[in-house]
């Protein structure tokens, strides 16, 4: 106990020392005692280092007196919550004799805690010896508390975004599973229709019925190719005209193994909206149905499909060269419907020249250019 | 060609079936489930199967296509969604996407036929995609 008075007189008498070597008007001294920011001074020649001197401000930051304060180490505004590996920054930076800025949680008188930026720094004289420590320290509570509130939010915005795109993504996965359970039951709708088409015409005996039937095979299996087509591109939204010319053509004319029938196809991928698929599609199988039953006729003939994009418009072209036939009437009739409805469905020109054995028919019509960018 | 076929739409494999034989070849079994395929393979083995993946017992259809690959019997797969076969098409030459014509159909089986008899000139069909030729998943 008589120890300790020894010390606080030591170190009281050093604070006044420090100051009287200031003269009373000393600027310095006079900013030191005024200033808003807490300061303290403490005197590492003592044992313990401890405060010589502390200004007002810094008595109203923690709530002890001057005269409570000097002659004992800052550490006890440390506490429970304090980071002991905050402290042992502190530590080794004083050891080292060298400056150091942390954040560190302190303990007012009262007992309250709060966060303190504290900047410490050694004094030397002229020759080079540390004299004095100083050190100010600021009261961050509230910025860090707002800090903590930012993140929390930050936090909250992260978990609310997170969760909608959980949500977002497993709509889009039932979704997905419901388009595609659908697009199963269509296509599978769609060929058993077929088959109880093809059924019948292999049951009838009447080779009108049995054309007449498959004939409406004919345009059911165009409008399945679209519905399997529209699928197998994982953009349900586009369609390729071009592709499907391709597969029907080439399909069209391996089945019936006439090999004096000849394909010739100049192709470039042309992408339309799903709603105008079915449409073109029928149109395309018209064209090319029509050119080839030209074909089978006893001369065979050429025939040349040709769909290409020409600014802002686009071209399918079917050519043939093969002796015209007589078709027969009803069915030359469906197939001129077909065309018509199809081609006023999408705003589509259908312009026919013949000379001779050459047949060319020319569908044009307008596209949005930026939906058929090929992928 | 003695011919099974793996379906589990009984008005599809019945029409299946008149269109196989109307090409000239013969059909020894329909099967609509794994356990009726595996069956058929041990009673009356096919030279060739068409597979569909959706089968009355699930998407066993895969499995059927492992099986006929381990006999060295060739088959393709017939299915609404050919996305769903694994990349290496679980052995089979190749896919017919439904819903497929009837042109589709007899180019694939025409081309099919010469194959297993040991005739590969011909070019692949449209309807048939051949199982090196198969879009692949990109991987990243
Ligand atoms: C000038 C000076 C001011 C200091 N101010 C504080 C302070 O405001 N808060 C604090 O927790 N520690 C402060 N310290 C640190 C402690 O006094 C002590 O150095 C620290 O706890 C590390 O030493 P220890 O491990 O012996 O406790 C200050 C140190 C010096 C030299």
């Amino acid at each position: 106990m008589q120890e300790y008075d020894q010390r606080r007189t030591d170190a009281r008498d050093a604070g006044q020392r420090l100051v009287a070597r200031h003269v009373r008007e000393d600027p310095f001294a006079a900013a030191f005692k005024a200033t808003r920011m807490p300061m303290i001074v403490t005197d590492p020649t003592q044992a313990d280092n401890p405060i010589i001197f502390c200004n007002a401000a810094f008595e109203k930051l923690t709530g002890y007196s001057s005269v409570e304060v000097v002659g004992r180490n800052c550490r006890f505004l440390q506490g429970g919550d304090t980071n002991p590996e905050t402290v042992a920054r502190i530590r080794s930076a004083i050891d080292a004799g060298s400056d150091i800025a942390v954040d560190i949680l302190n303990y007012r008188k009262n007992g309250q805690s709060f966060w303190n930026a504290l900047f410490l720094s050694p004094v030397r004289d002229d020759n080079d010896k540390i004299v004095y420590f100083f050190a100010s320290q600021l009261d961050f509570t509230n910025v860090k508390s707002r800090e903590a509130e930012l993140a929390a939010a930050r936090h909250q915005a992260e978990e609310a975004v997170a969760e909608a795109t959980r949500n977002l993504r497993a709509a889009l996965a039932t979704r997905t599973l419901l388009v595609h359970e659908v697009d199963h039951r269509v296509k599978n709708n769609l060929l058993t229709m077929a088959s109880i088409v093809k059924m019948q015409a292999r049951l009838t005996k009447d080779e009108g019925q049995r054309s007449a039937l498959m004939s409406v095979l004919n345009r059911i299996e165009a409008i399945s190719t679209v519905q399997r087509k529209l699928f197998t591109t994982d953009d349900v939204a586009r369609f390729d005209i071009a592709d499907f010319a391709r597969e029907l053509a080439t399909d069209l004319v391996g089945a019936i193994k006439r090999d004096d029938i000849h394909l010739t196809l100049d192709l470039t991928p042309v992408y339309v909206p799903a709603v105008k698929a079915s449409p073109l599609s029928l149109i395309v199988n018209e064209l090319v149905g029509d050119a080839v039953r030209r074909g089978l006729s006893d001369g065979g003939g050429e025939i040349h499909i040709l769909v290409k994009r020409l600014n802002g418009h686009f071209l399918i072209r079917v050519e043939d060269t093969s002796e015209p036939v007589e078709p027969d009437e009803t069915s030359a009739e469906l197939g001129r419907m077909l065309l018509e409805a199809s081609a006023r469905q999408v705003e589509a020109r259908i312009e026919r020249t013949q000379a001779g054995r050459r047949t060319i028919v020319d569908v044009t019509l307008l596209v949005e250019s930026e939906k058929d960018v090929p992928y | 060609m003695k011919v099974m076929i793996v379906e589990d739409e009984m008005l599809l494999a019945m029409e299946l079936e008149s269109e196989v034989e109307a090409a000239g070849h013969s059909v020894v079994g329909v099967a609509a489930s794994s356990g009726q395929a595996a069956d058929i393979v041990r009673d009356a083995p096919p030279e060739f199967a068409f597979v569909d993946i959706n089968l009355q017992d699930g998407p066993t259809g895969i499995n059927v296509g492992r099986m006929l690959a381990e006999k060295r019997i060739p088959y393709v797969f017939v299915s609404g969604n050919i996305k769903k076969l694994p990349d290496d098409f679980a052995g089979a030459i190749g896919a017919i996407e439904k819903p497929y014509t009837i042109n589709g159909m007899a180019n694939a089986l025409a081309y099919i036929s010469a194959l297993v008899q040991g005739d590969d000139s011909m070019p692949p069909p449209a309807s048939l995609v051949l199982a090196q030729d198969a879009p692949r998943p990109v991987r990243n």
